[in-house]
């Protein structure tokens, strides 16, 4: 990990799909949103150029490993808002297969959608229950979406 | 016997192994150091712990077995351990049958049952390849499919336990694509195979535990029928991660067993010894140093007894509380057995004298636990990856979430409360961003305030834990204010700055165990422990590291707790927050301590 700052830009913009925020995606199908989200994230967390991604290699090309997969789809359960296995991305090791399982077995509408919220489907809302020593950093709603690119 | 019946085995086989200072007793330190000294398996003393049907506590209860709370099985391995890690290492790779009943069929568990009960089977863990240490999916040993099973080829080492065991725990390649799907388990039983299809390789000569089976075994064209193979085809890595999750928790007792003998055999020769007119115990600084070692190990207690129970409240979160007590305990220990080494001086080196030389055996045998089940290194890298979702969870915690949070907690850290059978099928490789000890933090917090109005609390140390735990928990708000800002990549290249985060979040973690700890068991454990002097001191040592404060403990504390340490000597019991009443070689009346002054600091 990088510490870099948050400032930093990816150095590439996708020209293909306009990212007009993290949760704001207009896709031709669902399918194809996800695989632009897997391909930003992993253009981004892997250093690489995402023109150089290609959604039929598996993603241990491209320096993914194990471990590291585990995590992503940690990333993808908070963009779509529903729990999704530890081990999809071993089990569909590409970004098109992993994308088509994800259209055919959940419900992803709410994060894919032309007008989607910027509230990520949870739990329960983001406000944080104050208690009497309440954290900082408690409630902060859709920053962390603003600065993970998720 | 203790109130709290989860640790009636550990005393029961405390009492019938009997006081290691007596050469007479099982597994005294006289006869561990002559096994030793001779490089000598310990067949004796493991046949010994069979015969007392210490592994019938490694079979859950469903299959005829007596294990029902992986805390009761802590106390009993850490028994175990202040006698001798060769021998609780070799007996313990019976963790190993976790695998089993984590993925099992019904008929391999009732197998294993039978192997472990009737023939006092054991098994090893053959996952290390010599090109191949932590990168499991590296591994080059081939299964290669054939009618009926597979033909194993390819050699694991070093592997404890490889060649006196009746079934290797095997991880090999079902897939030569690679990947994480690419990896089988194989649960070998060497008595239905072709002994020509294996070998195992020779003995290793190693620094510690130098008694073990420490060796290899190496497959030719070795047939195994298909029923060998544990869980589906191409689960071998999930499950060997979800095994470590179990084992990784475990190893923590045998940290504690070490680090019960290091400091027991260091104060004995501080209260024997005389200097400049006074017991060494009695200059300042080799004091305080038996104290602070007393008190970490009160730390690594909390630690481990939490994530011991959360495998049975919370085992969705079994990826990070392993980690947590795997990063901490072993390196905390390796620091408290280097720290009282100073006490002994020279001693410390000599393999003969105070208690046949146990001590240098302690630092050369307990080097090896932080290596185990996935390094040190591997367990803060693991860590570093689901940091950002924890901060993310932390952020977005609700009143439902919190009220579940709450819960748990109680169910985790109130020793009286009833565990739920561990649920090893829902073990996960991730934790959904859920780490319930220091994301509940605040609700301990909620607690010492309200402890103002209780007359059984002494006000002036209720305020420094408050101050204390308050502290924490800025820090803890500006680690995650922190990860929230900066840039993450994926890797092997993580950055020693990432490293140094994770260190700090299981500290931030330890700190949080110890407060629930008392706030959850205040009344139950009582005492010295419901004083909380303890925890004030232990907050403000794991503290320090980023926030210097002197002057917050009064000295009177620090004697406090030496009086504390004295006593359990004297009595004879586990320096723990639950102090055992270990093996009695004769009356507490007729043990006499070296006076030892109140030497109240100005």
């Amino acid at each position: 990990m990088q510490l870099q700052n948050s400032s930093s830009k990816p150095s590439e913009d996708l020209s293909k799909n306009h990212l007009q925020d993290d949760n704001m995606i207009v896709e031709n199908s669902p399918a194809e949103a996800i695989q632009t989200w897997l391909v930003t994230k992993l253009s981004k967390q892997l250093s690489l150029n995402a023109k150089t991604i290609d959604v039929r290699e598996p993603l241990t090309r491209y320096g993914l490993d194990s471990i590291d997969a585990v995590t992503l789809v940690g990333d993808l359960e908070d963009w779509l808002g529903c729990e999704l296995p530890s081990t999809l991305l071993w089990d569909y090791p590409t970004i098109e297969k992993s994308a088509e399982y994800l259209v055919k077995e959940f419900d992803v509408s709410a994060a894919v959608s032309p007008v989607a919220s910027s509230n990520v489907k949870d739990a329960g809302s983001d406000k944080t229950e104050k208690v009497e020593a309440s954290s900082k950093s408690s409630g902060w709603g859709g920053l962390w979406n603003r600065i993970s690119g998720s | 016997m203790h109130q709290l019946k989860q640790y009636w085995v550990a005393e029961a086989l405390e009492k019938d192994l009997g006081d290691p200072t007596q050469p007479e007793s099982v597994m005294s330190f006289k006869s561990v150091m002559e096994l030793d000294e001779r490089e000598e398996f310990p067949e004796k003393d493991v046949e010994w712990l069979y015969n007392w049907n210490l592994h019938h506590y490694h079979i859950p209860v469903e299959y005829g077995g007596e294990l029902k709370s992986y805390e009761e099985f802590v106390a009993f391995v850490r028994v175990l351990s202040r006698r001798d890690l060769t021998t609780s290492i070799t007996f313990s790779t019976l963790f190993w049958s976790g695998l089993v009943w984590m993925a099992g069929t019904h008929e391999q568990k009732q197998k294993l049952a039978k192997f472990i009960k009737d023939k006092h089977g054991a098994m090893c863990l053959a996952y290390s390849e010599r090109a191949h240490g932590s990168d499991l999916v590296g591994s080059d040993v081939q299964a290669t499919k054939v009618p009926g099973g597979y033909l194993l080829n390819g050699e694991k080492w070093p592997i404890n336990r490889a060649t006196i065991s009746g079934i290797s725990v095997v991880l090999a390649k079902t897939d030569d694509s690679g990947g994480a799907r690419s990896l089988s388990l194989f649960v070998v039983d060497k008595s239905e195979i072709d002994p020509a299809g294996y070998s195992n390789l020779p003995k290793i000569k190693t620094l510690g535990i130098r008694g073990s089976d420490m060796s290899g075994i190496r497959f030719d064209n070795c047939f195994v029928p298909e029923e060998m193979r544990l869980g589906q085809e191409g689960a071998g890595l999930e499950l060997g991660l979800k095994g470590f999750h179990l084992t990784r928790t475990l190893c923590a007792a045998f940290s504690l067993g070490s680090a019960d003998t290091a400091l027991r055999t260091v104060l004995k020769f501080a209260l024997g010894r005389k200097l400049y007119g006074k017991t060494v115990f009695d200059i300042p600084h080799p004091r305080t140093t038996l104290v602070e070692a007393f008190l970490d190990i009160l730390v690594c207690d909390c630690v481990t007894i939490a994530g011991a129970r959360s495998f049975h409240v919370a085992p969705e979160q079994s990826s990070v509380s392993s980690i947590f007590v795997k990063y901490f305990v072993p390196t905390a220990v390796e620091k408290v057995v280097q720290n009282l080494s100073v006490i002994l001086g020279a001693r410390f080196y000599l393999r003969e004298g105070h208690d046949e030389g146990i001590f240098q055996k302690v630092v050369r045998d307990n080097a090896i636990i932080s290596v185990f089940d996935g390094s040190t290194v591997v367990n803060l890298h693991a860590l570093i990856l689901q940091l950002r979702q924890m901060a993310k969870y932390r952020a977005k915690r609700n009143a439902a979430t919190y009220e579940k949070l709450r819960s748990r907690l109680e169910s985790r850290f109130s020793l009286e409360a009833p565990l739920p059978p561990c649920e090893r099928a829902k073990f996960e490789l991730f934790s959904r961003g859920c780490d319930d000890v220091l994301q509940g933090l605040e609700i301990s917090l909620e607690h010492l305030y309200g402890l103002k109005t209780d007359a059984s609390v002494d006000a002036e140390v209720l305020q420094k834990l408050i101050t204390l735990t308050s502290t924490v928990l800025e820090e803890l708000d500006a680690q995650d204010e922190f990860l929230a800002s900066s840039g993450f990549e994926y890797g092997h290249d993580q950055s020693p700055e990432s490293f140094e985060l994770a260190k700090k979040y299981c500290t931030l973690h330890a700190a949080a165990a110890c407060v629930h700890m008392w706030v959850y068991n205040r009344k139950i454990l009582g005492g010295f422990f419901a004083k909380g002097e303890w925890l004030a001191i232990c907050l403000n040592r794991l503290l320090m590291t980023f926030r210097p404060s002197s002057g917050i403990i009064p000295s009177i504390y620090i004697e406090n707790v030496a009086q504390e340490l004295l006593k359990l000597d004297r009595e004879n019991k586990m320096f723990s927050i639950v102090p055992l009443q270990l093996a009695q070689a004769q009356s507490p009346e007729e043990k006499t301590h070296a006076a030892s002054e109140l030497q109240l600091q100005a």
